[in-house]
């Protein structure tokens, strides 16, 4: 036996009902994040329930689709489907409504990757139905 | 100070097994637990039908079939009176012997058969729902070490981090794996700190030789009453003396440190159950999934100071010979990591230490030892389960 036997997966993301309007305002190049109106918070990545509360009461709110860079990692050894890039960057980026997003990085390198640096969303056209979220240097726009 | 159901020494590990190490071996996780469960039996001279409680972990390998552990049982001839898959990845281990201990004491069970056993370089089965499929895969990270690799370069913006201290620790696991019969052969040959400095990136800062890589393979122990150890005669027993575990430390905080781990709550936890400092530890045999996972675990168990990591490592001799033996097999990172049974690999390792059982790399100090857990890679934050168990002559 020469490779284990993975299961076979796609980096296109399939929209529940529960994150179509994540999905739905992504293709409007619009960044909607859960906010919780009883804990006055936003939490990401989509769930029934707000973690502060336990109880179902959340909304989608557009932010403002700035953040600041808390960490990152230039990937040499590519995760499966992503073959073709690398080396590319994976950041965690802080929005300025304080929730952390694990986002690929464009337009960044590893001599001007610097943790705490601007960043601004930006849209990457995967289908016809699905916009992937990217961050970029907001001084880039 | 929370209760201790260990402290009595009323339940004992009276005997280990372990396979050798492969790569792509074929065989099914089944077939690799039968040959611990052989040797396990064999060594206590129990037979099947002894065994009234069986515990295991939720495998890579064969982590489509919902009733793995009754498979287990059924494959092993066992017919359990309390029966547990853990699915709490690297957790798993020491985690079941906490189970199995209050199982036993609980009065469930007495005989006690832990097997750790997976096969991922053979058969890979995963698939993960929640937010992985929709919001982590797309974005290219590329798992563990992805996520370790943003890990570090936070804790390098916070804290000095010496690579060298890293390398000083990769080249004494792998001194312990050339001593260690067990360990996956290719890596039974020495490494030199600069082999660790040069290695090829894989996910930067995170290095090949900081990382595990995937195995076949198995291990286990008997756990039982101390009551029933002696009357089966056991000329050998080490007792679990404190355990705690956390999972989804700092749950509904959307923006943690993410260099802060369950260990910080767990780590000074169980060394109070115990009335331990870290002074008194014999032996450290920490989950090593990546190196940088055995520094945080120092620093927040409590062995140094935050960020004073990489001046302990390099001013300690962690090997067999040295003041804290760490990892003194060559750990997941040089004996291999045989997937989700990785949390096995150390604990047996530390059982076979306090055994006087591990031949060239023998330790001096046997009368006890602290094991870890680490378990599951989530959404931007450390890592999942973090666990520690203390186990003592």
């Amino acid at each position: 036996m020469n490779r284990p036997i993975r299961p076979k997966t796609s980096s296109i993301p399939k929209p529940s009902a529960l994150t179509k309007p994540f999905w739905d305002a992504a293709k409007e190049k619009k960044l909607v994040i859960q906010y919780d109106p009883d804990s006055r918070c936003y939490q990401w990545w989509p769930r029934a329930l707000s973690v502060k509360t336990g109880k179902m009461n959340l909304e989608w709110r557009e932010v403002s689709g700035n953040g600041n860079l808390y960490s990152y990692t230039v990937t040499h050894v590519p995760a499966l489907g992503f073959e073709d890039k690398v080396p590319y960057l994976v950041g965690l980026v802080e929005l300025d409504e304080g929730v952390r997003i694990i986002s690929n990085l464009s337009g960044i390198t590893e001599d001007n990757a610097k943790i705490g640096m601007p960043l601004r969303v930006t849209w990457e056209k995967l289908t016809d139905d699905i916009n992937l979220f990217s961050f970029a240097p907001r001084n880039a726009e | 100070m929370k209760d201790n159901f260990l402290r009595s020494k009323d339940i004992a590990i009276i005997a280990y097994g372990e396979t050798k190490l492969e790569r792509r071996s074929g065989k099914s996780p089944y077939e690799l637990a039968s040959q611990v469960a052989a040797e396990l039996l064999g060594k206590t001279q129990l037979s099947p039908k002894d065994i009234d409680g069986f515990g295991t972990n939720a495998t890579m390998s064969d982590c489509t079939n919902p009733f793995y552990s009754n498979f287990c049982a059924d494959y092993l001839g066992l017919s359990p009176r309390w029966l547990q898959t853990s699915d709490l990845g690297g957790c798993s281990a020491t985690g079941n012997v906490a189970r199995a201990s209050a199982a036993i004491m609980a009065g469930l069970c007495e005989t006690v058969m832990l097997i750790s056993a997976d096969a991922p370089s053979t058969q890979m089965r995963p698939f993960y729902g929640g937010y992985r499929s929709e919001f982590f895969e797309p974005t290219g990270i590329q798992g563990p070490p992805g996520a370790f690799g943003l890990l570090m370069h936070r804790y390098m913006a916070r804290h000095e981090l010496k690579f060298e201290a890293l390398g000083k620790l990769a080249v004494a696991q792998r001194e312990g794996a050339v001593l260690n019969p067990n360990a996956y052969e290719k890596n039974r040959v020495p490494i030199t700190v600069n082999d660790y400095l040069t290695a090829r990136m894989v996910s930067s800062p995170l290095r090949l030789l900081d990382s595990v890589m995937y195995c076949d393979g198995s291990n286990g122990l008997i756990v039982t009453s101390t009551s029933r150890a002696r009357k089966l005669g056991a000329k050998k027993m080490v007792h679990p003396i404190a355990y705690a575990e956390i999972t989804n430390f700092d749950a509904a905080n959307m923006t943690p440190d993410i260099t802060e781990t369950g260990f910080s709550v767990v780590g000074p936890e169980a060394l109070q159950k115990a009335g331990m400092s870290p002074k008194d530890i014999c032996m450290f045999h920490p989950y090593d999934d990546f190196l940088i996972a055995e520094m945080l675990q120092l620093e927040q168990i409590g062995f140094c100071a935050r960020g004073e990591g990489s001046r302990f490592l390099l001013e300690t001799d962690v090997s067999y010979r040295g003041t804290l033996p760490i990892n003194t097999g060559g750990g997941q990172i040089s004996a291999g990591q045989p997937g989700l049974a990785g949390g096995g690999l150390n604990l047996v390792e530390g059982v076979r230490q306090m055994f006087g059982e591990a031949g060239e790399r023998q330790v001096k100090n046997t009368g006890n030892a602290i094991v870890t857990g680490i378990g599951v890679i989530p959404y931007g934050r450390n890592w999942g389960s973090s666990s520690v168990l203390i186990l003592e002559a």
